[in-house]
């Protein structure tokens, strides 16, 4: 019952992730440039050299998607990690202190996480628009994507500090901070990993929401913009389903990546992932 | 296994339940559905488009209201359908003009059209500031007097031997009001006009409240309307017009015939053809339809530097490679033009031909006593070459391969461009990359509208390409205020029309060239009147001359009317302040499921475009599929 | 009772006034915050349309959309009138509509939405959790693990794609279902049966999409859960005494791990209504997403803003009336 053993899920989706890392890493070495048109001839179906066929711009299906799977990485992990400080702290800082402060960084974090998000990425991207570099949606989806787990974080805190060795470390005096770094951290990092790739998924979709829309950069390659332009130069219809079919798949392994090893960790850390 | 079993029984039972119903109301088969240029209305009850954008094109001027005339860009004549005939006649210093009127004609409540609703109208329009053409016709009409039922004169303010331009139909006109139903209204500016009461021959049945679709049923006393009286008796019952929200839905619905006519992109028109009873303009390739009379292109700001050096623009021009170009922005289909004008019918023997003459022989001054001809004949044959190359059917007679790709455009010269950009200081570092004289790396702005589909979007996407391989540094910008910033003049090379769109009848074209004239010219941040043409800022003295000359040509004086045109063609392609590049195109598909007869490119009897108000012209002609 | 008003209920509306006031101060904020100006952006919008609009016409909504946006005044007195004008619901005229009010908009165009995303999460709720719960009991079974893949493999389908590939099948290959619109073209809606079916048969396939994408969601959560509390001694009991599986699943394991999942679906409400706003634009679906991406195509900030607000309006609400659904279904809540 190989789909009951973490283990082989945790190994399958580090081998997911790694691929598509390295074909992140291969677009240093694209013999061509992801911005210019008609670099090879148009609407080849996959075949030698062009593995994954040629789109109707005139770009190398395979040499795109490395650009595309590197720049979603790139805004996934902006997002991630500057959404991780937020969350972090909120966490900590409700956790640790509770009462008054947990209850109202709580309702701030639920008031959040009840609102529909996409109206607020659209308002900002779409007065933005054409102007949002990679790093620019990256730190917008940041300013909305940390309250799932700045409540993750929180919870965890919250259990232990009820632990022996915290109570410990707080009657014997220790700093807040040294408190955090040398009793928390620790325990907290196997649940902050996975939860920076759970928001990972989030800030990829979210990315694709928004280029279907057509609110993003729309020469800068990304699994959104590339799934785009498939759509918009009808190439499902027109029965090019390699140019389709790259990056709905690329995302596919990528999410089905991030949500095996999310799930591997948390159980290899022994640490169960409280959704509410 | 019941709870699944149930399942499977709810879900049968609701797909099978749904299946049955009808998915129209009206009789499909006397039924023409075609779908809406640009979205879904926004004005779904209002209908008074008089005063506002009321989404004309749903079915409206189409098949409710009618012009005293209308330009038909098809046959590239100018067509009298509530007024008796064409042109106008004028007095001799143009101070007076006579309208004859179409007799027996009736709204479409049966109250009879007379002159009465001429002189209603043109009086409302003086005298309300809040109706759209107020302007001209404050500025223009001293008075206007009925003679008799069907005669009226039209007292000028001053000397304008093209006044009747503010009446004549291309794609929006002043159309006669209905009197009877004005004259009760207190203010005809908040008026909802719901139900529309027009002279043509349909009339409005029901509309989605959302803007979705709207049903027109043809007029029991269709006779009475001017196209009915003058072309036969228009063949569908009804008429919808249908709004998609995505081009997959319209491309889908064409093809299972849901819809029997749709304007698409490119891939779209390629994808609806797939289905066998789909056709398109052209039934041989390049399948588009090349007659609308606009000219995409590149447009500098040229009160901008370095823009607004005739050599900058010129070189910039000449880095262009058109076989890329045409390939990014409308994969080969359409023909290019050096001029601004599209090679449409009207045209083509009274400038294309005396233009192609003095473009084989034009030279550019590279300094230093060299010249270079960048005009370029053999263009259509190298495009024809690379669109067989790309697999598509292309013709091996040159007179059809100057019809599919044009007369010719400028070569590709990027080292007569270098020379052009370094007779000015300009320098190509050592990445080659260019600098401007002061050293500043080069980098264009290119402003163009967001969506994708659309021709500026495209052609963008082309001239970054280009300039981007020449080795300029090309920001494109797409802000959703593409077309202020093109009235304000805050770009640096914009992608709409590189001209205001001719009439597409008839040889004049002060239309045309107007927003060229001194007086249009605003400062950056203070608006235009018109993007085409006047988002260019461009004026020449040369201009002003002949644009003031023409002021006072008749109409009817063509040969006067042609000299003064091609002189300031002229002068347009020698100073370059726009770059016109193909002639205006449309991807259309039609579904013979229901309908035949199209007006295509072998049976061309009016213009073929269902958004146009000339539409009405061709009901009378289609045939019903199933009979 | 009085310790449930105060413990339960009045923590809950107080939520819920400060999500709305948060969610509506940051519409109104952050527009503020970005380095460019709207209003420079929409003016375009009347010039446009050329001779569209007179000179003073356009001022009247210059005027509007600065008072809306409050970018005259100072900013409390900018905050003041823009909640002024959310009590009264006046969003001011949309501009691609001009002169339609953004609020007539909103009424016309929200209740699709509501209909399709209210059906469809429910049911993907409802389903998700059955299936996920009997799958949870059987992990070892074939159709068991059939079923993982699948969802797995679903999951991260983007929802544009998926309502894409489903309109080709449905309604093309197959031609079970209408390529779009919410009703038959031609056809007004009535209180009939004709009517009613025509209304499902627009719907059924955004509501398939969303179904399908929203359902694998729940089914992931409902499946862990149940395989925990499979473990737990009531269930081995019921089992060890000869219960019938299928009536474990129902009465025992399903009942008690669905209870907590009602909570989850009040926080999964916000994500199906941004997903409905995509579904619905593949299948040109009357609802507020299709309105919201004309909105955007043409930069109509009024319209925009009025969907921002009025969407979190509608889905803090929504959320509030599970939450107080919820004591009625979960005893411990009411009497704790």
């Amino acid at each position: 019952m190989f789909w009951r053993n973490y283990d082989y899920k945790l190994t399958l989706g580090v081998f997911f992730l790694l691929s598509l890392l390295v074909l992140a890493l291969l677009s240093f070495f694209s013999p061509y440039d992801p911005v210019k048109w008609l670099q090879v001839q148009r609407d080849l179906p996959p075949s030698w050299p062009h593995i994954l066929g040629t789109n109707s711009k005139g770009q190398d299906v395979f040499w795109e998607a490395t650009f595309a799977i590197r720049n979603s990485l790139i805004i996934a992990l902006i997002a991630a990690s500057v959404s991780r400080i937020i969350a972090l702290v909120v966490g900590f800082v409700a956790g640790h202190k509770g009462g008054t402060v947990d209850r109202m960084a709580m309702s701030l974090t639920d008031g959040i996480l009840v609102l529909p998000l996409i109206m607020m990425l659209v308002l900002v991207a779409s007065i933005m628009k054409g102007k949002l570099e990679l790093w620019g949606l990256g730190i917008l989806l940041a300013f909305f994507g940390w309250p799932w787990d700045a409540r993750t974080i929180r919870a965890q805190v919250l259990s232990l500090r009820e632990r022996d060795f915290t109570k410990t470390s707080i009657l014997s005096g220790k700093g807040t901070l040294a408190i955090v770094f040398g009793e928390y951290f620790p325990h907290i990092t196997p649940l902050l990993f996975s939860t920076v790739l759970n928001n990972m998924t989030w800030s990829i979709s979210s990315e694709i929401t928004l280029a279907v829309l057509g609110l993003n950069r729309l020469e800068v390659p990304t699994l959104g913009t590339m799934l785009y332009w498939a759509i918009r130069r009808q190439a499902l219809l027109l029965g090019y389903w390699w140019w389709v079919f790259t990056p709905v798949a690329l995302t596919i392994i990528l999410l089905i990546g991030l949500y095996f090893v999310s799930i591997g960790l948390c159980e290899s850390g022994n640490l169960t992932l409280s959704r509410k | 296994m019941r709870i699944g079993r149930l399942f499977v029984i709810l879900l049968v039972g609701m797909v099978l339940g749904c299946w049955c119903a009808a998915a129209f109301a009206q009789p499909r088969e006397q039924t023409l559905i075609h779908d809406m240029l640009g979205s879904v209305v926004g004005t779904p009850d209002d209908f008074n488009t008089w005063a506002g954008w009321r989404w004309p094109h749903r079915g409206l001027h189409q098949y409710c209201l009618e012009p005293l005339w209308i330009a038909e860009p098809a046959t590239g004549e100018i067509l009298p359908l509530l007024a008796k005939e064409w042109p106008p006649s004028y007095n001799k210093d143009f101070t007076k003009m006579t309208i004859r009127l179409q007799e027996g004609i009736a709204w479409n409540d049966g109250v009879p059209f007379t002159a009465d609703d001429i002189v209603f109208t043109v009086e409302l329009h003086k005298n309300t500031p809040e109706l759209l053409m107020h302007g001209p016709i404050a500025e223009y009409v001293k008075e206007i007097r009925k003679l008799d039922d069907y005669t009226v004169e039209i007292e000028l303010s001053k000397p304008n031997s093209r006044f009747h331009a503010y009446l004549l139909d291309r794609w929006g006109a002043l159309r006669p009001m209905p009197k009877h139903v004005f004259e009760k209204i207190e203010d005809p500016v908040k008026f909802s006009f719901n139900p529309p009461i027009g002279t043509g021959p349909y009339k409005l049945h029901s509309y989605d409240p959302s803007g979705y679709w709207t049903t027109w049923v043809k007029r029991e006393d269709w006779d009475k309307s001017a196209t009915g009286k003058l072309y036969g008796e228009p063949k569908p019952v009804y008429i919808t017009a249908r709004d998609f929200a995505s081009e997959e839905a319209r491309i889908l619905a064409l093809m299972t015939g849901e819809l029997d006519m749709a304007f698409l992109s490119v891939e779209g028109m390629k994808a609806a053809m797939k289905a066998p009873h789909v056709r398109t303009w052209r039934r041989e390739w390049p399948w588009n339809c090349n007659i609308d009379p606009f000219v995409p292109g590149i447009v500098f700001n040229n009160l901008k530097q370095p823009y607004s050096i005739k050599e900058v623009r010129w070189a910039l021009a000449l880095a262009i490679n058109i076989e890329e170009f045409m390939s990014v922005a409308v994969d080969f289909m359409a023909p290019v033009s050096p001029i601004h004008l599209p090679p449409v019918p009207a045209y083509e023997k009274a400038y294309f031909g005396p233009m192609l003459e003095w473009l084989r022989d034009f030279e550019l001054d590279l300094g230093n006593g060299e010249k270079f001809k960048p005009f370029d004949t053999e263009v259509p044959f190298k495009l024809a070459e690379a669109a067989k190359k790309r697999g598509y059917p292309v013709p091996d007679a040159p007179e059809a391969i100057r019809s599919i790709f044009g007369v010719g455009w400028w070569k590709y010269a990027p080292d007569i461009a270098e020379k052009l950009l370094k007779k000015h200081g300009f320098y190509k570092d050592e990445f080659g990359r260019w600098r401007l004289p002061d050293g500043t790396l080069w980098t264009i702005q290119l402003l163009s509208t967001s969506d994708p589909g659309t021709f500026e979007h495209r052609t963008m996407l082309g001239a970054a390409d280009q300039w981007r391989k020449f080795g300029i540094g090309v920001e494109t910008w797409t802000p959703v205020g593409f077309i202020t910033l093109n009235l304000l003049g805050e770009f640096d090379v914009s992608t709409t029309w590189t001209a205001l769109e001719p009439w597409g009848a008839g040889v004049d074209l002060y239309r045309t060239l107007w927003p060229f004239h001194s007086s249009q010219v605003r400062p950056i941040g203070e608006y235009v009147a018109n993007a085409p043409g006047g988002a260019a800022r461009w004026s020449d003295p040369r201009m002003d001359d002949i644009i003031g000359r023409m002021e006072a040509v008749d109409i009817s004086d063509e040969e006067t009317t042609v000299t003064l045109g091609l002189e300031a063609l002229k002068i347009l392609v020698e100073e370059m302040p726009t770059v016109p590049i193909y002639g205006g195109i449309a991807f259309l598909a039609w579904s013979e499921t229901y309908w035949t007869n199209y007006p295509g490119a072998e049976n061309l009897y009016p213009n073929p475009w269902h958004w146009w108000p000339n539409f009405k012209l061709a009901l009378p002609f289609l045939k019903p599929a199933k009979e | 009772m009085m310790k449930f008003l105060k413990e339960y209920l009045v923590p809950r509306l107080i939520q819920y006034f400060f999500v709305v006031f948060l969610g509506l101060t940051l519409v109104f904020f952050v527009p503020r915050l970005l380095p460019q100006d709207p209003i420079r952006e929409i003016v375009g919008q009347f010039q446009q349309h050329g001779a569209g609009l007179d000179a003073k016409t356009v001022e009247t909504m210059v005027a509007t959309f600065r008072e809306l946006f409050g970018l005259s005044g100072s900013w409390h007195e900018q905050y003041w009138s823009f909640w002024k004008r959310i009590i009264r619901f006046d969003f001011g005229p949309s501009f691609f509509r001009f002169p339609t009010p953004v609020s007539e908009l909103l009424l016309r165009f929200l209740p699709w939405t509501l209909w399709i995303m209210l059906t469809s999460t429910f049911l993907a709720w409802l389903l998700g959790n059955i299936i996920g719960g009997i799958a949870g009991y059987f992990p070892g079974r074939r159709w068991s693990r059939l079923l993982d893949v699948f969802s797995v493999a679903v999951r991260p389908i983007p929802y544009y794609t998926f309502g894409l590939i489903l309109l080709i099948f449905f309604a093309y290959t197959w031609r079970l279902f209408p390529l779009g619109g919410g009703v038959s073209v031609g056809r007004s809606i009535t209180f009939s049966v004709a009517s009613l079916i025509d209304i499902l048969r627009h719907s059924f396939l955004p509501m398939l999409t969303l179904l399908v994408l929203n359902g694998v969601g729940w089914y992931h959560q409902m499946k862990l859960l149940v395989q925990n509390v499979k473990g737990e001694d009531f269930v081995r009991y019921a089992k060890a005494g000869g219960v019938k599986p299928w009536w474990v699943i129902s009465q025992y394991v399903l009942r008690n791990a669905m209870l907590p999942q009602v909570t989850g679906l009040a926080l999964a409400i916000g994500q199906s209504y941004s997903a409905a706003i995509i579904v619905e634009i593949v299948f040109s679906y009357p609802g507020v997403g299709t309105l919201l991406y004309e909105a955007i195509a043409r930069a109509d900030y009024n319209l925009i803003m009025g969907i921002a607000a009025v969407s979190i309006l509608t889905v803090s609400t929504l959320v509030l009336i599970v939450d107080l659904i919820y004591p009625l279904l979960d005893p411990r809540v009411r009497y704790r």
